[in-house]
């Protein structure tokens, strides 16, 4: 079975958080550090290896920011 | 579907249970959730004449409906319970991560009446709701605590828990104490953290995840993308905070021009709300020296907290829970003069004017610490600014000595005396026990009454009704009194609710003058504004997307398609008159009179000041201005009690009837 892992695209994030409070198992967190235009802001990333590909984060996500895709084969 | 859990956890800490209430949907389409619901609840279930440290006042915590729907600046939670501070209505509200983390319970709100015998917390995730043994963590300051839960429960639950507690000011039943969330944010007002503390319950832990349902996400998701892009595009040139004061020295000699509220979306990403410090120094909406002074006190003051100064420190912007705004932020204060820290969230404006021009302040690093002690004590900086500022006055006048003040030479811009005395109150020490309940109290056992601002009790935010004067008008007319947050001109000018509300006037340009007379406009405007704020805070909006004006933050929209329905603007404008109405009638059943609220003298400009913006200025038709807002909203314009026709026609009678 193919597990799936969401991808970001940073560009059009406004940081909102919705998908890190979304995800069933806190594997998100808005921890990583990067520039909303001028601003120092935080973004969300894959803190842990709790993911369960179940894409609530991108259901979630009002900006549709989120893709999930192939992470590789999980046996 | 709509956005509502359609259920309430119920706790009684007395008995050490807790049980899931069913809510009906007719409450829910009547005062949507949030503050709504709390009022709903509490007015039914709080007995005239409770004892608001005693077992029968009820706690309440809730998320608003829009709450994890998609909508973007809607995570804020609301606490509510009969206030030890003004015996009344008593909320306070805050963002954060806690109101998603209540609906992923299952719940809409948690009411917890009782009191426990040994300090407990609650936890709760969404499959059982138990009483856990938090001795370990009494007397732990409200970020050690969270971070300490964390460590104990992490690990335990599937998700990461959310945590709401008290610090050491709840512990201690110091009536100007709040309960915080997120490293320090604080819902601050109304002494809702002594009544958390008398119930010896240090914290509510959420570690719920169910999924949150919403009518029609896909609308919801359209409508949060348009603003969300709008505000990826908003920028202003870095440095434009060094020009802020002198927009605010303009300020006070133009009339009232109605602006674009999307400018304030602009303002708050770029700054937060620090950006107001230097216009209100110089504009005569911010108070200076204990609410008696003038720009001319603190001459060039507005330099020292020019807004880019505290752009420099941040290392990254802090967003509450479906914001895309980001008006918080983490700052770097390691080894600044006065800071025993090393960072602290940004500090509110708030925090700011109350410990900085109030108190003749200077110095912006002490404010830092007095920012991180504050918040880790779980005190409100609004109350302890006022009461501090009091004290200082009474020094300065002589009804108060060194004897008296544990050896502090509390003089004006004293920083140090400042620093000492706010941890005193915190630690509830000498004579910072007799201010740790605020201004009100201080100045019964003390004297000074006049120095001593406040409202029914509560200290007034930051804004001079002198300078607004329908702000005058919410300070007493509001329920929880002396909260700044339910309308002013100039955010009205801002949102158009002309454009949603059939009823309220247009904003207009004109002269400031205008705004001082009790006319039906007048009085319809500040009805508009309080009943739109009740809205939001039903929905669970944020105040300042509430300011960017009804057609960048749409909250009409937003709730029609969270909640399957197609009502219009009037239609929920009459559920914040419903949700207002609720909370006048709670204080009427507990004996608080409406006619006690009255704004201190020195804020009607008894006497005028002698010079600055707000020189000569009086209010003298507020008080007609009062009863014209009552009676707009169908209460007796002579007492403030709603009238019978009034809370039928509201459908009030059939509610409360509603037993859950």
């Amino acid at each position: 079975m193919t597990k799936k892992t969401p991808v970001f695209d940073y560009l059009n994030c406004v940081s909102c958080g919705i998908c890190a409070q979304a995800c069933p198992v806190s594997a998100l967190g808005m921890k990583r550090e990067g520039k909303s235009g001028k601003y120092r802001n935080v973004f969300p990333e894959l803190v842990n290896d709790k993911c369960i590909g179940c894409g609530s984060c991108a259901r979630a996500c009002p900006m549709e920011v989120i893709r999930m895709e192939d992470a590789g084969d999980e046996s | 579907m709509t956005s509502f859990m359609g259920k309430v956890l119920r706790v009684d800490l007395g008995a050490g249970t807790a049980e899931s209430v069913e809510i009906p949907a007719q409450i829910y389409e009547a005062v949507l959730a949030g503050k709504g619901l709390e009022a709903w609840y509490l007015y039914n279930h709080i007995p005239a004449g409770a004892d608001p440290l005693g077992p029968e006042n009820i706690l309440a915590f809730a998320a608003g409906a829009l709450c994890g729907t998609g909508a973007f600046l809607t995570g804020r939670w609301s606490a509510a319970c009969k206030s030890p501070l003004t015996g009344g209505w008593g909320d306070a509200n805050c963002g954060g991560l806690f109101a998603p983390a209540i609906k992923q319970c299952g719940y809409d709100a948690i009411f917890i009446s009782g009191i426990a015998e040994k300090p407990v917390y609650l936890f709760c995730d969404g499959k059982t709701a138990e009483l856990h043994d938090a001795s370990p963590y009494w007397g732990l300051d409200a970020t050690e605590a969270e971070k300490a839960l964390h460590r104990e429960l992490d690990g335990v639950c599937r998700k990461k828990p959310c945590v709401a507690c008290i610090g050491p000011a709840g512990e201690k039943l110091s009536l100007i104490s709040g309960v915080c969330n997120e490293g320090g944010r604080i819902a601050a007002r109304s002494g809702v953290g002594a009544v958390m503390g008398s119930k010896k319950l240090k914290a509510v832990v959420l570690a719920g995840a169910r999924p949150l349902p919403c009518h029609d996400p896909d609308r919801v998701k359209a409508l949060s993308r348009e603003l969300g892009h709008k505000l990826l595009k908003m920028t202003l040139p870095t440095g434009l905070g060094v020009f802020i004061g002198a927009g605010g020295a303009m300020m006070g000699h133009l009339p009232n021009i109605p602006l674009d509220g999307a400018m304030t979306a602009y303002m708050f990403r770029e700054w937060g709300t620090q950006a107001n410090t230097s216009l209100a120094i110089t504009s005569g909406d911010g108070p200076i020296r204990n609410w008696g002074g003038t720009p001319r006190d603190v001459r060039l003051m507005e330099a020292v907290y020019n807004p880019e100064h505290i752009n420099r420190i941040e290392t990254a912007k802090y967003h509450c829970y479906s914001c895309p705004l980001g008006c918080g932020g983490r700052l770097n204060i390691r080894g600044r003069k006065h800071v025993s820290f090393d960072e602290t969230h940004k500090p509110e404006y708030e925090t700011i004017e109350a410990f900085g021009p109030l108190l003749m302040n200077w110095s912006l690093d002490s404010i830092f610490q007095l920012n991180e002690l504050l918040n880790r004590a779980g005190m409100d900086t609004i109350s302890a600014g006022n009461t501090v500022a009091w004290a200082i006055e009474c020094f300065d006048h002589g009804i108060l000595t060194p004897a008296q003040t544990d050896g502090l030479y509390l003089t004006w811009g004293n920083t140090e005396a400042i620093l000492k005395l706010v941890e005193k109150m915190i630690a509830r020490e000498g004579f910072g026990d007799a201010l740790a309940d605020g201004v009100k109290r201080a100045s019964e056992r003390f004297g000074g009454k006049e120095y001593a601002m406040h409202i029914g009790g509560q200290e007034p935010g930051m804004h001079d009704a002198r300078n607004d004067p329908q702000l005058g008008i919410h300070f007493v007319a509001e329920p929880a009194p002396g909260k700044h947050t339910v309308g002013m001109n100039i955010e009205y000018g801002a949102m158009s609710l002309c454009d949603i509300c059939s009823w309220a006037p247009p904003a207009r340009l004109h002269a400031k003058e205008k705004d001082f007379e009790d006319t039906e406009e007048m009085a319809l405007i500040s009805k508009a504004n309080a009943c739109y704020t009740m809205l939001v805070d039903g929905a669970g909006g944020c105040y300042y997307g509430q300011m960017m004006g009804v057609h960048t933050w749409k909250l009409v929209d937003w709730l029609n398609a969270a909640e399957g329905w197609d009502y219009d603007g009037d239609h929920y404008m009459e559920i914040g008159e419903r949700i207002q109405t609720l909370r006048q009638l709670f204080n009427v059943k507990q004996g608080v009179d409406p006619r006690s609220f009255k704004l201190p003298k020195r804020m009607l400009g008894e006497p005028p000041l002698p010079h600055g913006p707000l020189k000569g200025v009086t209010l003298e038709q507020h008080r007609a201005q009062v009863s014209s807002h009552w009676r707009a909203f169908g209460w007796d314009d002579k007492t403030g009690v709603p009238l019978p026709e009034t809370v039928k026609r509201l459908g009030i009678d059939k509610l409360t009837e509603a037993e859950p």
